[in-house]
């Protein structure tokens, strides 16, 4: 009996003596500000949990899914990691993602307070294997200065799609400007753009009652959505195809851009900026589009693991997140963040242009999160803009892209 | 090994050894690094062209011939096979005579001769990535430095890179302007060669400056000719870098060449085994081409 018991705290006592060090990698590519910044939380985590010590590793963006693929081979991951949001369902491939739902369950994590669209790309057959812990999205900017010289409210931007027109042609008229700069050079950056118009006209890109295995954008709501885009160019001729960047050389008035842009375009432009909720159809619904990061553990030993998830646990807790939502002008991934007094009031207060990105949240939609997705993105893209260079019908692009996208899923 | 230790009888075979010996020795840190970096990858990449992997799912199914028959059943690849023997043509022609002309009036004695062949030759050690970017900015249709030029003369220049029509000759404009060194150096490398007697004698007999250059000049020249006209299209076939600076295969695909075609399937759709049949597909196409200039030359030897 009197052995059990110190066999008992013996055993008791190394598992404590191991954990004491635990020391794990954390691979991500936030830098400048955001960096500077997760150094800083990090530090705080460290110094609250002397029993583990988190290691944040700097790897630029565009080298981050190769790092990890290449880890993953030679079984050198870290213990954390970060990606984009599009690239989750691809490093689950691997199969050494670590569920997160046990560690859910046993702490009893509000894993609802999460906007439901971030959650979406962690899922993988029963499993959860990421957490959004930034995120961004799409909206409008306008040149207030534009807005004075054709006469328009400075202060009012355009709210639905048929104000947009009005507003452009004005600018148009009175200016010579651009009414709204539209990406027309392909690839994901025309794609993403695009899905916000398709879901603000009601509709869906892949069909999500299939798990996204059918094209859905070949609907009433799509054609309506790239019959705008050919009209804002060839009928109404207030956007043209041409290099991006027309907004913020002053060359064209209004542009769909992201929340990140809060940072940068003052910093570009000598004009007097505003933002808003992007435009929808008078007879559709607000949406955006997003993008940001998520956090990930590898399956390790149970030590790392464990460690991983209190950083996990405490990096999104409400408090953290708003710290770092405020120094670094990432969207709240969480309801309670969103909506809480002190951050709004400081938003209201500090960056007013990041409002309307923080009340977009709720009108966010998913891109699918599969594997095959910037496949699709880039073939989609391709497809549209030979309606645009008029190359092919607006029902005939659709139905193109409708035919190679379905070819690639099936 | 056996025919070197020969009837002779003297100290031969044992000199061979030692030299081979030490020849190994001194190949040895090239042949590995070659081996690993070069032909592996090389030979591992026609094993991949069977398979399909996506670089991190640890299954990796045989799939036969199937990426081969999606790559020759596939718009995409024929498109870009087209859009690469357009550029290929263009560029190699295109710099071949600017070259010709520039090294021809280069020949002579002029003042700060050296000068202009160091200026026409510096786009040729310009970087690539660098050059794609400030041609793009020059093509800029709005702010660029042509169409400014070209308003100043009452002309409304296309939108160059965004204009369907234009981009692929645009893209081709400074490949030739990157080519045109090269040729250069080659032609007056060739004309040194000449004899100045037979210029000599067709000047007695009154040929003008062009019927010297049509009659003399470019004949006696053709070897030079030949051998641009090959290694520009081996070099031309594997653009990749400045279609992806410049355009990155738009508008839609006007400019999507083959070596852009494979790089978004192998590193942005992470389809690696179909990336390796294009792959295959361009080795394939360039070692015929090398058999011509092989054929072609006698073995290297006509140049």
């Amino acid at each position: 009996m009197k052995k059990g018991v110190v066999l008992l705290l013996f055993i008791s006592l190394i598992t404590v003596l191991s954990f004491a060090g635990v020391n794990i990698e954390f691979w991500h590519y936030w830098d400048g500000a955001n960096g500077d910044k997760l150094e800083e939380l990090v530090e705080t985590f460290n110094e609250a949990h002397p029993d583990i010590t988190i290691e944040p590793i700097f790897i630029p963006g565009s080298s981050i899914v190769t790092k990890i693929q290449t880890a993953s081979l030679s079984g050198r991951t870290p213990a954390l990691a970060i990606s984009d949001i599009i690239k989750i369902s691809l490093i689950a491939e691997t199969g050494q993602l670590v569920d997160l739902k046990p560690f859910i369950a046993k702490d009893d994590y509000n894993i609802d307070d999460f906007y439901e669209e971030l959650l979406v790309y962690g899922q993988r057959d029963n499993q959860l294997v990421s957490l959004p812990v930034s995120s961004s999205n799409l909206g409008l900017f306008w040149n207030k200065r534009l807005f004075k010289e054709a006469g328009l409210d400075p202060e009012k931007p355009p709210k639905t799609w048929e104000e947009l027109v009005e507003y452009s042609e004005q600018i148009k008229e009175k200016t010579g400007k651009i009414g709204y700069e539209l990406y027309t050079q392909g690839g994901e950056g025309t794609t993403w753009q695009w899905q916000v118009f398709l879901w603000g006209a009601g509709g869906e890109f892949l069909d999500p009652v299939t798990n996204y295995q059918k094209a859905a954008f070949n609907s009433e709501a799509g054609r309506k959505a790239l019959q705008f885009w050919y009209d804002l160019i060839h009928e109404y001729e207030v956007s043209s195809i041409s290099p991006w960047g027309l907004f913020g050389r002053g060359e064209a008035a209004m542009v769909m851009d992201g929340s990140w842009m809060v940072q940068f375009f003052p910093m570009q432009v000598d004009f007097e900026l505003g933002a808003a909720v992007f435009p929808h159809p008078e007879d559709g619904v607000p949406a955006t589009n997003m993008g940001g990061e998520q956090i990930f553990v590898f399956n390790k030993s149970e030590e790392e693991k464990q460690a991983a998830w209190e950083f996990i646990k405490w990096f999104t807790g409400k408090d953290i997140q708003i710290e770092w939502d405020k120094a670094t002008g990432f969207i709240p991934v969480k309801k309670s963040v969103a909506n809480d007094d002190g951050y709004v009031a400081y938003i209201k207060n500090t960056k007013r242009l990041l409002l309307p990105f923080v009340e977009s949240g709720k009108y966010a939609n998913a891109r699918p999160p599969i594997n095959e997705y910037p496949e699709i993105s880039d073939i989609f893209s391709k497809e549209i803009l030979k309606a645009l260079h008029d190359r092919m019908s607006v029902e005939e692009a659709l139905e193109s892209a409708e035919a190679l996208v379905n070819d690639i899923l099936k | 090994m056996r025919n070197l230790t020969s009837k002779s009888g003297s100290l031969t075979p044992a000199f061979f050894r030692k030299e081979q010996t030490a020849a190994f020795l001194l190949l040895f840190p090239s042949i590995l690094i070659l081996g690993v970096f070069n032909i592996y990858p090389a030979f591992y990449s026609i094993v991949l062209s069977f398979f399909e992997w996506n670089g991190f799912s640890p299954d990796i199914p045989f799939v036969g011939i199937e990426n081969y028959k999606t790559l020759f059943t596939n718009g995409v690849f024929y498109n870009s096979l087209l859009v690469t023997i357009i550029y290929s043509v263009v560029v190699t022609f295109g710099s071949l005579i600017i070259g010709l002309l520039v090294a021809v009036a280069l020949d002579r004695d002029i003042k700060g001769k050296t000068l202009y062949r160091i200026l026409y030759f510096l786009p040729v050690v310009t970087p690539t990535v660098a050059s794609g970017v400030v041609w793009k900015y020059l093509f800029d249709p709005t702010q660029g430095i042509i169409n400014t030029m070209l308003s100043y003369i009452n002309i409304q220049g296309p939108a160059w890179l965004n204009d369907s029509a234009w981009a692929l000759f645009s893209v081709s404009i400074v490949g030739i302007w990157k080519r045109i060194g090269f040729c250069m150096i080659i032609y007056l490398a060739a004309l040194q060669g000449v004899s100045a007697n037979l210029y000599e004698a067709a000047r007695i007999d009154g040929a003008t400056e062009f019927n010297i250059l049509k009659s003399i000049k470019i004949p006696l020249l053709s070897p030079a000719t030949l051998f641009l006209t090959i290694t520009g299209f081996i070099d031309s076939f594997r653009i990749f870098d400045l279609v992806y600076v410049m355009t990155n295969g738009g508008p839609v695909d006007e400019t999507d060449v083959l070596g852009l075609m494979l790089y978004r399937n192998g590193f942005e759709y992470f389809k690696l085994g179909y990336a390796s049949s294009i792959a295959v597909g361009i080795f394939g196409i360039l070692l015929i081409l090398s058999f011509v200039q092989w054929k072609f030359t006698q073995g290297g030897e006509a140049y």
